[in-house]
């Protein structure tokens, strides 16, 4: 888990940490939006300045960011082979026997890596400085007027937040079941296909067991406290938009004019 | 051949911001044959230490001596599998490994992944759910029937169908009732006592220490702070709550008569003997 | 004035048979009452009950002066705080603050108002320091102080804890037991504690001892333990003063049967002292 840094929170102290959830996603919806647009490499290279520049604001590392990117490095490597022996235009770079490599399928490797990299850094800077219940709140705020044509928006956060919460709880919970099961002698890396089935079987059973008394005891203690689905309640966590929430979304706004216009004219 | 640790250390999520070292430089010999207890406050230690004893974890730094085996930090371990079935591990609330369908079939699971056959997997299952005290009406049912301290009993069968030769039990009466509690050590007791297995225990309840187990290891902070017998130990109330340890009843009220100028020699150690001392004194 | 008045209360879960058979027992407005019974005496269910987490096949509950049915259970719930067993499945708010804050927000109170309704009960069960933590980062005891703040906070009549201790170390059960007994002296709160600690027992006001679903004894400790046949028959534990007592009188020694060690130690020593 140690090295899984995509979609993970970072509690450093920043400007950009400090910004509205809502205005983070809606700047970050935006800003995937712009890069498809054909903008070329001029356009690649205005969102790529700008995008580094929200990084370093928000203390990111390089390193945090290669991590996040490090998964994706096999499907580029797969879709290189592809493009390699699929496309056959542009100019041949080398002929090995009857097969050549032609530009095209370098370039165009290239634009989708480019395209992947700006993704994961865009998201990467939303998951990194927003705690998961900031996000949580984010989501239903920008949802909430869904709600007049029937989007339980509430309940929909109310949900992540749970799940959230127990994320934690049921990772420590899958160790302790795989380690009691492997003091009965399960062996959970190898073994022939009955045992492997049955060295799965001895998790996925007491860890649905746990999980419904988990979801019964909480329950329990939501409705004791007073909860119940469709009840109008108040909302601890107050959001409120400022001047720099509006800044953020004012510049990715611009940027992605810029794109437009690059693409219009290229 | 003993069982013993010779400068362990353990630490998790090494080279992580969550580094933790939970055992540090621990040497430590258990006696076979004794029911040793394993106390501390919660973060001490226990648990780490006694998942050593069938290699669930292995050392950083050290060696673990268990049997016949020597498991040395660094170098691979062999064999891992045998060693599971010798030493039984139970882990706390160990009624959420159940799983199969029925309670002999799950008893009988440990015996079959160790390599015996069906006839001798359910023969031993059998054995050992008599012996933690589960009538034979209950085999075919459902393991999710049953009552918590029940499904305990079964998920220890689990265990004991195994026949290990070291038995080490993770708080194995916690949430258990009083009545629960008692049939549940008379177990270990006798598994110790009858059987000659090796018990160790990791527990916070004094009272079970002081009424059933031979010997004391006491952790803090990932080190052991004493070891000796479970006697010696409790005879010094002072000591036991420099070490945080709340002494049990009996040697409570032992140390009270005493302050109130009774005289209540050492040799006194169970109910019986202090009402005969009293009623000699205030008769 | 009873807070709670349970009366000819049945229930059966449908498999079974009667879990709770013709229960009737009340709480006295600013008393500390405990209900024990060994495991699957029904003790946890009448709690359920009375939280309307269950309902029941028969019989009245009145909490407060108000009967409990269908229509009025939130009214009901905003008077009652109930701690449960396990510390982690009742956490629900991702941090100290959020968690207090949950019952807050479902009974609609102000955003404005929450922080210091939070901060005041943080502070009654000594988490102030703790605010923002997660929970993963807390231990039991503090989890289970983390929901008495949270259920103090609703400012309720009566406070259930359904063996709210039983999951934690010597320390954290400690804790947790002074902070109730705290509550119950300088707050006067009406505790119903559903509990095997039998000193917790003997210290409270009023015991309900439950067997198979029944009501078997009620009374002050005093009384409840001075039945020691029936204590035997419902298995029930009794406390160390009164396992000396009657290994005494088997000594053809008659005590008087003190309920905490203190008292059995002074009433020992009273007797040498006569000598």
């Amino acid at each position: 888990m140690g090295n899984f840094t995509l979609g993970r929170y970072l509690p450093l102290d920043s400007p950009i940490h400090k910004l509205d959830p809502r205005a983070k996603i809606m700047a970050m919806l935006l800003l995937l939006i712009t890069i498809f647009f054909p903008a070329g490499w001029i356009g690649y290279g205005v969102i790529f300045v700008c995008v580094s520049v929200v990084i370093i604001l928000s203390k990111l590392s390089v390193s945090f960011i290669w991590k996040a990117m490090k998964p994706m490095l096999f499907m580029l490597f797969f879709l290189l082979v592809i493009n390699a022996l699929v496309l056959k235009t542009g100019t041949v770079l080398f002929t090995i026997g009857s097969w050549s490599l032609y530009s095209d399928a370098v370039f165009q490797t290239l634009y989708i890596a480019v395209r992947l990299l700006l993704m994961i850094m865009i998201t990467t800077c939303l998951t990194a400085t927003t705690k998961p219940l900031e996000m949580t709140l984010g989501i239903e705020d920008l949802l909430s007027p869904f709600q007049k044509i029937g989007l339980p928006s509430h309940e929909i956060a109310m949900l992540i937040s749970i799940a959230l919460r127990f994320i934690p709880d049921l990772i420590d919970e899958t160790t302790r079941i795989i380690k009691a099961q492997e003091s009965r002698g399960v062996d959970m890396k190898e073994g022939k296909l009955m045992e492997r089935v049955m060295a799965i079987l001895s998790l996925i059973v007491p860890l649905f067991v746990s999980a419904f008394q988990r979801a019964e005891d909480l329950a329990n203690a939501m409705e004791a406290r007073g909860y119940a689905p469709g009840l109008p309640r108040t909302r601890y966590k107050q959001l409120e938009m400022k001047k720099q929430d509006w800044f953020l979304l004012a510049c990715c706004g611009v940027l992605m004019g810029v794109i437009i216009w690059i693409a219009w004219f290229r | 051949m003993p069982i013993a640790f010779e400068n362990v250390s353990h630490t998790y999520s090494a080279g992580t911001p969550y580094e933790y070292q939970a055992l540090r430089n621990i040497n430590l010999e258990i006696t076979e044959g004794k029911m040793t207890a394993i106390i501390g406050q919660t973060g001490s230690g226990k648990s780490t230490l006694v998942q050593h004893l069938n290699a669930l974890l292995l050392p950083d730094a050290g060696i673990v001596h268990i049997l016949d085996r020597d498991i040395k930090a660094g170098e691979k371990a062999k064999k891992l599998k045998a060693l599971r079935g010798e030493v039984g591990l139970v882990f706390q609330f160990p009624e959420y490994q159940l799983f199969e369908e029925t309670i002999i079939k799950d008893v009988a699971f440990g015996p079959k992944n160790f390599g015996c056959n069906e006839e001798e997997a359910t023969k031993r299952a059998k054995e050992a759910l008599k012996l933690a005290g589960m009538d034979e009406s209950y085999f075919e049912k459902s393991p999710l029937e049953l009552s918590g301290g029940q499904k305990r009993r079964v998920a220890i069968a689990g265990i004991l169908a195994m026949d290990p030769k070291v038995l080490v039990l993770d708080e194995p009466t916690a949430g258990l009732d009083p009545a629960g509690t008692a049939s549940m050590m008379a177990l270990f007791s006798k598994l110790n006592k009858e059987m000659h297995k090796t018990v160790l225990m990791v527990t916070h309840d004094m009272e079970n220490v002081y009424t059933y187990c031979d010997d004391v290891v006491v952790l803090e902070k990932g080190q052991v702070k004493l070891h000796g017998t479970a006697r010696e130990f409790f005879s010094d109330p002072k000591k036991c709550r420099e070490l945080n340890i709340l002494p049990p009843y009996i040697v409570r009220m032992k140390e009270m008569l005493n302050e109130k100028g009774f005289d209540i020699p050492e040799s006194v150690v169970n109910m019986k003997e202090l009402a005969d001392y009293i009623a000699k004194e205030v008769k | 004035m009873a807070i709670l008045e349970v009366k000819d209360l049945n229930f059966s879960y449908e498999e079974e048979g009667k879990t709770i058979d013709n229960v009737s027992f009340s709480v006295e407005e600013g008393s500390y009452t405990t209900i024990v019974g060994h495991n699957g005496s029904g003790k946890s269910t009448i709690a359920k009950l009375i939280m309307g987490l269950l309902e029941s096949a028969s019989g009245t509950i009145t909490i407060d002066g108000i009967a409990l049915n269908n229509e009025n259970l939130a009214k009901i719930r905003s008077r009652i705080g109930i701690v449960f067993q396990n510390p982690d499945n009742q956490f629900i708010g991702a941090t100290v603050r959020d968690d207090i804050a949950f019952g807050l927000e479902n009974h609609c109170v102000e955003p404005s108002m929450m922080d210091e309704i939070i901060d005041t009960n943080a502070a009654l069960v000594k988490m102030s320091d703790f605010m923002d933590q997660e929970p993963t980062h807390l231990s039991g005891g503090q989890k289970q102080r983390v929901a008495i703040a949270g259920v103090l906070a609703m400012k309720p009549k009566l406070l259930i804890f359904d063996e709210a201790t039983s999951m934690l170390d010597p320390d954290g059960k400690d804790e947790i037991k002074k902070v109730i007994m705290k509550l119950h002296k300088e707050s006067s709160l009406t505790i119903l504690s559903i509990t095997h600690d039998i000193d917790e027992v003997a210290s409270s006001d009023y015991v309900v001892a439950l067997d198979q679903g029944k009501v078997v004894l009620t009374g002050t400790p005093q009384e409840v333990f001075q039945q020691e046949k029936k204590l035997k028959e419902m298995k029930l534990d009794i406390p160390f003063s009164l396992k000396i007592a009657d290994e005494l009188k088997k000594r053809g020694v008659t005590v008087d049967r003190c309920i905490t060690m203190e008292g059995m130690v002074n009433e020992l020593c009273r007797l040498r002292s006569k000598m």
